[in-house]
């Protein structure tokens, strides 16, 4: 209400009451109001106002109230007239009010509709609380709020005004003027109007109140109207969509009714269904009886059952995965619909699902894997169940960051509170290893990798994984271990079987100078000694002896420079003294070695046993692979050759069964072989010496039949070549092919 | 023909009483092979068919010699050997298998193997499998004496 006389109510109480108010009787006139002479009855004044508020009340209630304004006004022939009705907000009448509102108001006081006073202290509570009319004058000397009410009050007539009995709020009329003056007519016209006013307000409030019922009514009906027909759609989309089965049964066993969907879950047709050979208690395999009875009785005891799943039988005898629901009809204690979902695919999928989780279990058990996941927000962790074996976590505890701290390694805690402080600051991928220490004092060694992701909330979560790799580990110690012993083994074998050749190359010579001096004793103690002869066997046992000699040579070579881890190599030199000294057993094998060494071939650095070791495990290799080669020469060629880059190579060429192409890479493992009687540490005991030399090992299939083992390696610089001390070994020729 | 004869005379006696043509000697020393007992020797080292052969013709034999056991079967001289000295190990047909190879030919030569392997059990296959003797180098010429004495009476 934005009304000037707005202020009046906006006012508070304890500013208009003052200690000097005037006493209320200095505001009434009631001496005067009865001495008055009074004016006559205007009856036909008086109806047509009555007429007009009955007009006003039947045709629009909601101006009855000013209409009485008028009324009064006009009656009365005031200034202003209206009513003030208590209210506890300020707008709504209401019986315990504690203040009175206003209206309505006709006359010059109109502006101030909307306004009002207060319960106990104001004109209208007085005529409350004394339930009687009242006149007052100048009602503000006592009520100094009423000041702002302007114009003035000259007089004031007030007549209660009552609804169902009970003293609701006042009507009124005043006289801003002298102009007339309120007498007893105006009292009688006042308390007819006021009755007039209490029925009409009561008629009023029951219009009012079934107005509200019949717009409830109405907007209940409405609703329901508009449920109803929502539903029946949605019922009618529902079966007619056919994504779910919709049947309508009876208790009998009968399906009276059903929609494609169902139909085509069972694979009947509609013509099965209209003569009634479709029967859910045909279509239900013998153990879901029990369930079916059960959902029965739940349907008899509530009218509805909860859905469940169970199998139907399709035409052709196969079964189907359903889930079942349905209600009774209303009012009907036999038939009933229900609802048939088609649970097939979902099974299917569960299924798969189940497989895979199981593949994933299987495997993290076999690859010794737990998954977890870990939201940094509320250190929230959850763990696969290999997770749980791992740290050996009870099943289903609770793991938090400081639970999984009690089984690291004391030495890997630094460790972990350093991983602990990445997964806080959201790194975005990382890994580590680090060790548990177990509750039975055993190490695992753990391989861990996160990474971060976020997740439906966007907080920060790390799915992480972490596997067990004590196993291998512990056998890569181990391997390293076998590795190492193994190079020895390996070199203690091959220089075993070494002796064995080198015995034959120095008999070889041995039985020749045997020979010479027993053919040389004969020649010279005949009757006439041969000494041409004699001479010859001489020369020959001279040469023998060389050839000898040499032989013992490399073999000090062999076994007492070897021990020097870098000196200058020739790799001819190292290709020459292998076949030398493997001679007698690839005759054996009946090899035709073929050398093709490159002459001013560069020197590389090395260990002059190992590299020896190396073409000699080539060239046995070589020899092996052509055992069962008969149908062509068992040629085995070895070359030596300038490589690109500053590097020589070394090639040995046989013409053996070669390998399989898919197992060149497994070639230099560890343990890998294809001969029957071999360990597989050749070629990768070769493989390290060659890594350890900066050079290359590999090997390649011939085109026609074979492979061919190389190997590459740096060539001596020239600055170590100056440096070097040049082995000042005089090479005794014998001139003999090596073959 | 490839055998070395090292220079030495080379004789041989032949079931006939005379010489083919191409296994007549190159150079003719003072003493006449002719009328001795042939032993052959089988052999790819070089310096054996150098020595063995002169050692040989010493003990009073006549004496040729091959660098491979396929060279001697191809040579047809070979039926006037009357005892064979082989080594055991040879690129291409080894000496047990030439041993094989004659007895499918029913050329029953005794053999007296010879070779550098040092393995005990040798020795005994050898002699296992017919061999006269199976001489280890080195020997002496004494131990290859008895071994072609031997071969030469199971003739």
């Amino acid at each position: 209400m934005n009304t000037p006389g707005t202020s009046i109510t906006d006012r508070p109480i304890d500013d208009s009451v003052s200690g000097d108010s005037a006493p209320l009787e200095a505001i009434l006139c009631e001496e005067d109001f009865r001495r008055r002479a009074s004016r006559g009855p205007n009856y036909e004044r008086e109806t047509r106002a009555l007429v007009k508020l009955m007009g006003a009340l039947a045709d629009s209630p909601s101006t009855v109230l000013q209409t009485l304004a008028d009324t009064i006004l006009e009656i009365t022939d005031s200034d202003s007239a209206g009513l003030s009705l208590l209210t506890k907000d300020g707008k709504t009448p209401h019986v315990d009010g504690k203040r009175f509102f206003w209206p309505a108001i006709a006359g010059m006081w109109n502006p101030h509709v909307g306004g009002g006073t207060p319960r106990d202290f104001g004109p209208c509570g007085d005529v409350l609380d004394r339930n009687s009319t009242m006149l007052f004058t100048h009602w503000e000397k006592r009520y100094p709020y009423l000041g702002c009410a302007t114009p003035l009050a000259e007089e004031g007539l007030l007549v209660p005004f009552y609804v169902e009995g009970k003293a609701v709020g006042t009507i009124w009329a005043i006289m801003h003027s002298d102009r007339r003056k309120f007498d007893a007519e105006d009292d009688r016209v006042m308390a007819s109007l006021g009755k007039f006013a209490s029925s009409a307000y009561q008629a009023l409030m029951h219009i009012e109140d079934l107005k509200f019922q019949v717009a409830e009514r109405e907007k209940a009906e409405a609703e329901v109207r508009e449920l109803a027909c929502g539903l029946e759609a949605k019922v009618r989309r529902l079966v007619e969509a056919n994504v779910v089965g919709i049947a309508m049964f009876t208790l009998e066993g009968a399906i009276v009714e059903a929609n494609d969907a169902f139909l085509n879950m069972v694979q009947h047709s509609r013509d099965d269904l209209t003569s009634g050979r479709v029967r859910w208690t045909d279509l239900t395999p013998p153990e879901w009886h029990n369930r079916d009875e059960r959902g029965i009785e739940e349907l008899k005891a509530t009218g509805a059952f909860l859905p469940y799943e169970k199998e139907f039988f399709r035409k052709d005898g196969s079964r189907v995965p359903i889930l079942l629901g349905g209600t009774f009809f209303e009012g009907s204690g036999n038939e009933g619909v229900a609802f048939i979902l088609d649970l097939s695919l979902q099974k299917q999928t569960e299924a798969e699902l189940q497989r895979s989780e199981d593949f994933l279990a299987e495997g993290q058990r076999l690859g010794q894997m737990g998954c977890f996941s870990w939201h940094v927000a509320n250190d929230e962790i959850r763990g696969s169940e290999q997770f749980y074996r791992i740290f050996d976590f009870e099943a289903g505890a609770l793991i938090t960051p400081e639970l999984i701290r009690t089984r690291v390694h004391p030495d890997d805690l630094t460790l972990y509170e350093k991983m602990v402080v990445q997964v806080r600051t959201g790194n975005h991928h990382f890994e580590w290893q680090y060790r548990l220490l177990m509750l039975d004092q055993s190490i695992k060694y753990l391989q861990a990798v996160a990474h971060a992701t976020l997740d439906q909330n966007g907080q920060l979560e790390y799915m992480a994984m972490v596997q067990d790799v004590t196993a291998r580990h512990l056998s890569d110690e181990a391997l390293e271990k076998a590795r190492t012993d193994l190079a020895h083994v390996a070199r203690a074998m091959s220089l075993g079987s070494l002796a064995a050749s080198i015995a034959h190359e120095i008999n070889q010579p041995l039985s020749g100078i045997v020979t010479n001096a027993n053919t040389c004793q004969r020649m010279l103690s005949a009757a006439t000694p041969n000494i041409e002869g004699a001479l010859e066997t001489v020369r020959r046992t001279i040469r023998d002896a060389n050839r000898a000699s040499d032989v013992i040579r490399r073999l000090r070579l062999l076994f007492t420079k070897g021990t020097a881890a870098t000196e200058s190599v020739d790799l001819n030199e190292t290709a020459e003294e292998v076949v030398s000294l493997l001679r007698s057993e690839l005759q054996r094998n009946r090899v035709v070695v073929q050398l093709e060494l490159t002459g001013d071939l560069p020197s590389v650095v090395g260990d002059r046993v190992q590299l020896q070791q190396v073409v000699l495990n080539l060239v046995r290799n070589g020899s092996d692979a052509m055992a069962i080669v008969n149908d062509r020469p068992r040629r085995l060629v070895i070359r030596t050759e300038r490589d690109d880059g500053q590097r020589v190579r070394l090639s040995v060429e046989d013409a053996g069964v070669g390998f399989e192409p898919q197992a060149a890479e497994r070639l230099f493992e560890s343990f890998y072989t294809t001969k029957k009687d071999g360990m597989g540490i050749g070629l990768s005991v070769s493989g390290s010496i060659i890594e350890s030399h900066q050079g290359r090992l590999w090997a390649e299939l011939n085109e026609g039949s074979g492979a061919t083992f190389s190997f590459s390696l740096p060539c001596m610089r020239e600055k170590e070549i100056e440096n070097e001390d040049v082995l000042a070994v005089s090479r005794i020729d014998s001139g003999d092919e090596i073959v | 023909m490839n055998w070395t004869d090292g220079g030495s005379q080379c004789a041989f006696e032949s079931p006939k009483g005379e010489a083919p043509a191409w296994a007549l000697p190159q150079s003719q020393r003072e003493r006449s092979s002719v009328g001795r007992t042939l032993v052959t020797i089988v052999d790819d080292d070089e310096s054996v068919r150098e020595s063995l052969p002169d050692l040989v013709r010493e003990l009073g034999f006549a004496a040729l010699a091959f660098s491979s056991a396929e060279e001697f079967l191809a040579s047809e001289t070979a039926y006037g050997t009357k005892c064979l000295i082989v080594d055991v190990v040879m690129p291409g047909m080894t000496g047990p298998e030439l041993q094989q190879e004659l007895k499918l030919r029913r050329r029953n030569i005794p053999i007296v193997f010879i070779t550098a392997q040092t393995s005990e059990n040798i020795r005994a296959r050898m002699l296992e499998q017919g061999a006269v003797d199976c001489l280890i180098k080195p020997f002496s010429d004494i131990a290859l004496l008895d071994a072609v004495n031997s071969a030469l009476r199971t003739n």
